[in-house]
């Protein structure tokens, strides 16, 4: 604006100065974007800290993000109601007598909670419960149990349901059907690359392995499982038949779970409930908080018009749609180094949609590349909330995994850059199933 | 003062959990309209969500300072005890100032919805408002409380900022 006090270049670096020493003293990330904002809402006469407010209001009286609550419940009555167990007999029926059996397993079941759990915190927090210690009784590397909890734990909001799908599309305006189907075959691709590297991993330190299940075993497993397995194709499904929107369909999620828990399988008590209630409300509140803030700081960024500043000297590039694909996972990766990614949505997806759109790239294609990225973004430090966690259960600094972690990142990044470079990995299931929703 | 506290912690747990599954119950009967004709189809019940939704945040978040809950970034390899002292000191003060802001303010917003109602339910915004005033309130008395607490361990062990 050309009223404003500050030109796009000083009110910057007022605002990621203020960030950078902000998180440097360890202020919390959702109170350091609030502060951060503060001396610029002071500075300029035509805004007030009531910006502030209203900002926060506005970002959380929005019906879509209730999906947030809604898939950390379904994620958490999953854990208590028994049908994370019966998914992980599952898993060891399939793919426990391979090399790192139990790591298989553990990437295996977390390709199956994502089918039903749209949030990778809550996966990388019941996983690491399960398996860190497990992995280590049997002989396995610390460092290399908590690098591969986090790492699967990714795939949680990428295979659907996705918390950061619902929020992208009702941030940026995006089919949530259609990036639901999209990130199919990206995330079942990352499975793959992250079982090839375990298997690796499994040879060259002989990793121990379990005996080959029985088929009459594995019929058994698949039989209990399927209750909980057919989850996704009916959030899906009912999204795509229009049975429900996606708020609703993470709704839909919870009351699934709980029929399954309470009804079918019968394994949780009121107090497990009540537990599973307030975890879930303290870790969506912690996470909601933070987008509030966010969404204070990229409002001033765009009313000072920032990204448009630093967005005019790449148009000049002219790229494609890979150059611009490449560009897009670069920024997402250096952003989810410092931010949550539903923050990094608001902040960063909202700036680069128009280049996105001036090359051409498809909108589906252009979230799943920013998705993939972010989703990866949860696992590089210092700020990466799965190997936060994973490290956490572990009792460990984050420092400790960090090798092993960013070892197995780079399968994971050959994925994204095929995606990136071959659109219709992503584009070819909406194509086939909602081709409204790709237009 | 710290048994206070401690209810009032107690409290914020028991309405978060409720907001929670209050959340539910607006969003499930949306959906069971469309299959049921006998679940009434009312406009006000996702007005009513998103504002259970908002007080679910502000109650959770400061549910999250006392617990610190709230993440931040590890930058820090091995800090002195020193600095580490100085760290959470200076974090600490500064998620104040926020605090203060947000009471301050907060108190100003509330006025400001004072004579609004909300479109569809026809609720005062004054009671959505007043969450964020009622949150700056309880992270500045959890901070206080924190700060002693730390300044107590800080006494017996013959150190000083």
């Amino acid at each position: 604006m050309s009223s404003a006090v500050l030109t796009p270049g000083t009110a910057a670096l007022v605002l990621f100065g203020a960030f950078f020493l902000l998180l440097i003293l360890r202020v919390p990330v959702a109170f350091a974007l609030g502060l951060a904002s503060l001396p610029v809402l002071l500075i300029e006469p035509r805004l007030s800290p009531m910006v502030l407010f209203n900002e926060m209001f506005k970002s959380y009286n929005s019906f879509i993000l209730l999906a947030v609550p809604f898939f950390l419940l379904t994620a958490n009555l999953m854990n208590v109601g028994g049908i994370t167990d019966r998914m992980l007999r599952l898993s060891r029926a399939l793919v426990g007598h391979f090399p790192g059996g139990l790591a298989q397993i553990n990437v295996l079941l977390s390709v199956f909670f994502a089918g039903i759990s749209g949030s990778s915190t809550a996966d990388a927090a019941s996983q690491g419960k399960l398996f860190i210690e497990a992995q280590v009784k049997e002989g396995y590397d610390l460092s290399f149990s908590i690098a591969i909890t986090a790492v699967s734990a990714v795939l949680a909001v990428i295979i659907p349901p996705s918390i950061l799908m619902v929020v992208w599309g009702g941030v940026i305006s995006t089919s949530i059907g259609a990036m639901y189907l999209a990130g199919i075959v990206p995330g079942l691709l990352i499975g793959l690359a992250q079982m090839a590297t375990v298997h690796a991993y499994a040879k060259k330190r002989n990793y121990p392995v379990y005996p080959r299940a029985k088929f009459s075993e594995f019929l058994q497993a698949a039989a209990v499982a399927i209750p909980a397995l057919v989850t996704p194709v009916i959030i899906v499904g009912g999204i795509l038949m229009g049975w429900f929107t996606a708020t609703e369909s993470a709704a839909a999620a919870v009351l699934y779970a709980a029929v399954l828990s309470l009804v079918v399988y019968r394994e949780i008590n009121a107090t497990q409930f009540w537990e599973a209630v307030v975890d879930t409300g303290k870790l969506a509140a912690v996470a909601l908080f933070c987008v509030g803030t966010a969404s204070v700081f990229g409002w001033l960024m765009a009313y000072y018009q920032i990204p448009k500043a630093l967005l005019s000297n790449v148009q000049d590039l002219g790229l494609g749609v890979v150059g611009v694909g490449l560009l897009i996972a670069l920024a997402f990766l250096v952003v989810g180094c410092f931010l949550d990614a539903i923050p990094a949505i608001i902040i960063v997806g909202t700036t680069l949609q128009p280049l996105a759109e001036s090359v051409g790239m498809h909108p589906v294609h252009f979230a799943i590349v920013g998705i993939v990225s972010l989703a990866f973004g949860l696992i590089t430090p210092p700020y990466g909330m799965c190997l936060m966690i994973s490290c956490a259960v572990a009792k460990v600094p984050l420092r400790f995994a960090l090798k092993d972690t960013l070892i197995m990142l780079i399968p994971m990044l050959v994925v994204l850059c095929l995606v990136i470079i071959f659109p219709d990995i992503c584009l070819f299931l909406p194509r086939m199933f909602a081709p409204d929703m790709v237009k | 003062m710290s048994t206070l506290l401690r209810l009032a912690h107690q409290l914020l747990i028991a309405l978060l959990g409720i907001t929670v599954l209050v959340l539910m119950v607006p969003v499930s009967m949306q959906i069971g309209s469309r299959f049921f004709e006998w679940i009434p189809n009312y406009m006000w019940t996702e007005e009513m969500s998103r504002f259970f939704f908002i007080w679910m945040v502000m109650i959770g978040a400061t549910v999250g300072v006392r617990e610190g809950l709230h993440f931040d970034v590890d930058i820090w390899a091995n800090p002195s005890p020193a600095l580490a002292r100085f760290l959470r000191w200076a974090s600490r003060l500064l998620i104040m100032g926020f605090a203060g802001v947000v009471l301050y303010w907060g108190i100003e917003f509330t006025k400001f919805g004072w004579n609004q109602t909300s479109e569809l339910a026809d609720l005062p915004m004054w009671m959505i408002f007043i969450a964020w005033p009622v949150a700056g309130f309880f992270w500045i008395a959890f901070l206080i409380e924190k700060m002693l607490v730390d300044s107590e361990r800080d006494d017996q062990h013959g150190m000083h900022l």
